[in-house]
């Protein structure tokens, strides 16, 4: 039978994520959300609790988090702040490949580093050209003797105008499709990485996101993950490993946005009870309440896939997919629920719905998500 | 130095509480327990000792439910305290603060201490003299409502203040004394995620029941119990006055307080 009952080891990182969202984040989201402000002082002080970094095993300084208890996390700062979390979690997803592709000597010269002093790290893969199609990426990475020189663009990176390390997807050869594309990583000092200035965005506003350009920044040989060639399958086991957080930030923004609607549809009255009393409003309740849930579940369930040593590719697209358009439903009915305020930006639901938006989008499409889940679906029934 | 640090489970701020079936005691269900308050402040003092006198070991000691106060002792060890006791508490004495203080004087008798600290009083039910009972079991000098409360290794004493009727004492001290810290003015520090996971493998040294109840059989007392336990009537919803003027929001409000309220 599945357990679903959290061990205290869990509640105990639970609670210490909801006090941090609480107390330091949430005071902060909608100044930053305004200002489209990088707050790196919260940044900070979610390092020196430790809550950055969570995929680092303990080998390497890290605490060596399951990704259930790393999900239990990112939905609760999810709940505060959905752009500080993707910043707070940018680091595990730029930090993944080395985990999957490097060798330990490589673990070991760049994750310490990370645990022992607060700096942050971008995963660099999508380009203006192209974003799900992965395969057919265009920056190049040129070998020069024990060097390969690096010449392209990256676009959407999280924290790219902060980061003091980046972990790039290049091809040697674009002919060659996914088997050219190799792994590096490339320290932000070296001469010819340019991040690009920070974008407007729609929703996440505490985030930063930029461009990062390369132009011919040589990167030494031993700065490549894996063998030439392993670029594409180490940059997919990275997006199967960090897919499943991605359910938990939409879930922690949908446990927000009902957090929200129910409390609002107490208070408000029409026609001489509050809305929470009237059926129009319930159901909207209701079915927020079930696909909450539904999400939730499908996060922990892909988390203790992969947790039990499976790949959980299908599992985690499912959750990511699954909680991210429940996600932008239930932020969206939240929204209806406040009615004309609900649209006004002294409320905090117009936020939800478009830091919602996103978790549709990144780390993988949805469409390309449900692609994934057709493919092994079908491939059962061939 | 060596410091025991007397903490006690209570209920969180946030939950909702309500009285169990008989009526006479709080339910328990649903409800965390947590360390707060007062005995909050007393860990961030003896790890700000710690801080300053190295060498210095904290154990922290917990009387209630087991799970209760494991759980406690466990968000201390995230603190930063070295050890854990807990003394697994017999049923029905809970009200009685000298019985209470009559179990951990004898835990904290088995410890070698420079410096007893706990909260000034607990979070919850705030008898406020568990600590000078316990001072007075052990036969150690003890002093409530203290803040700014520091080591002086030259002279070998503790310096710090009492907040008393509208003056504040400046004292000092030598060892060993029990310290009852006034609540919140130290800033507690938030546990952090290395430390939570430490904690929840460290051992807790456990007192079992049968020995504080041979110890109260030894010394009965007639038993306290709770009657019953309600909760203050909910607050009326506040009412905003719509007005033209200073003039006329008064009126309206004089005319509220004495026509509706009538409270003048």
């Amino acid at each position: 039978m599945p357990d679903f009952s959290l061990s205290e080891e869990e509640r105990s990182l639970q609670d210490l994520a909801r006090k941090f969202a609480r107390t330091e984040m949430a005071p902060h989201a909608a100044e930053c959300d305004r200002a489209g402000r990088f707050p790196e002082e919260i940044y900070r002080k979610a390092w020196e609790l430790g809550l950055m970094n969570l995929n680092v095993p303990t080998e390497y300084g890290g605490s060596g988090l399951t990704l259930l208890q790393q999900c239990l996390i990112v939905e609760e700062l999810a709940h505060a702040c959905a752009g500080m979390t993707t910043s707070i979690i940018a680091n595990c997803l730029a930090l993944e490949p080395i985990l999957i592709g490097g060798s330990e000597e490589q673990r070991k010269r760049f994750l310490p580093g990370f645990c022992s002093e607060y700096h942050l790290a971008s995963f660099c893969l999508t380009e203006p050209g192209g974003g799900s199609d992965a395969g057919a990426l265009k920056t190049r990475a040129v070998r020069d003797g024990d060097h390969y020189v690096l010449t392209g663009e990256k676009c959407f990176i999280t924290n790219g105008p902060f980061a003091s390390l980046y972990t790039v997807f290049a091809t040697t050869d674009p002919a060659l499709k996914h088997s050219g594309i190799c792994a590096f990583v490339v320290s932000r000092d070296t001469p010819g990485v340019v991040p690009g200035k920070e974008e407007e965005k729609m929703g996440h506003r505490a985030s930063a996101t930029s461009t990062v350009r390369f132009e011919g920044a040589r990167i030494p040989l031993e700065n490549r993950l894996g063998g030439e060639g392993d670029g594409f399958s180490i940059a997919m086991r990275t997006l199967d490993q960090t897919r499943t957080p991605i359910g938990a930030l939409a879930t922690g923004i949908a446990q927000a946005a009902l957090d929200h609607a129910a409390a609002y549809s107490l208070k408000r009255e029409t026609f001489g009870k509050p809305i929470g009393e009237h059926q129009a409003i319930q159901i909207k309740l209701a079915n927020m309440t079930m696909e909450l849930r539904a999400a939730r579940l499908l996060t922990w369930q892909s988390a203790w896939t992969i947790d039990h040593g499976q790949r959980g590719s299908l599992e985690s697209s499912v959750a990511k997919c699954y909680a991210s358009d429940a996600s932008m439903r239930i932020a969206d009915e939240a929204l209806q629920i406040f009615g004309g305020y609900g649209y006004m930006k002294d409320y905090p639901v117009e936020k939800l719905l478009r830091d919602a938006k996103l978790a549709q989008i990144y780390e993988g499409s949805n469409e390309i998500q449900r692609i994934v889940i057709a493919r092994q679906l079908l491939s059962a029934y061939a | 130095m060596e410091i025991v640090v007397l903490i006690k489970p209570v209920p969180e701020a946030e939950t909702r509480l309500r009285p169990d079936r008989g009526g006479a005691e709080l339910d328990p269900a649903g409800v965390k327990f947590v360390l707060a308050g007062y005995d909050e402040s007393a860990v961030e003092q003896a790890l700000l000792l710690k801080e300053s006198a190295p060498g210095t070991t904290i154990r922290a000691v917990s009387l209630g439910p087991l799970a209760r106060s494991e759980e406690v002792l466990r968000a201390a060890l995230a603190l930063g305290v070295d050890h854990a006791t807990s003394v697994e508490e017999p049923p029905g004495v809970a009200h009685d603060p000298v019985q209470v203080a009559r179990m951990l004087a004898f835990v904290v008798s088995r410890y070698s201490y420079s410096l007893l600290l706990g909260g000034k009083q607990s979070g919850d039910e705030g008898s406020g003299c568990v600590p000078s009972a316990v001072a007075e079991f052990l036969g150690v000098p003890d002093f409530g409502s203290v803040t700014d409360l520091k080591w002086d290794p030259i002279a070998g004493r503790f310096t710090f203040r009492q907040s008393l009727e509208r003056t504040v004492l400046s004292v000092e001290a030598p060892p060993p004394v029990m310290i009852g810290l006034q609540q919140a003015w130290n800033d507690p520090r938030t546990a952090k995620l290395p430390m939570i996971l430490r904690s929840r493998k460290a051992p807790i040294d456990r007192v079992p029941r049968a020995e504080v109840e041979a110890l109260l059989a030894r010394h009965p007392r007639p038993a306290v119990r709770a009657v019953s336990f309600r909760l203050p009537p909910p607050r009326m919803g506040a009412r905003m006055i719509e007005y033209s003027s200073p003039q006329d929001a008064a009126r309206k409000l004089v005319r509220l307080l004495t026509e509706e309220a009538k409270v003048l």
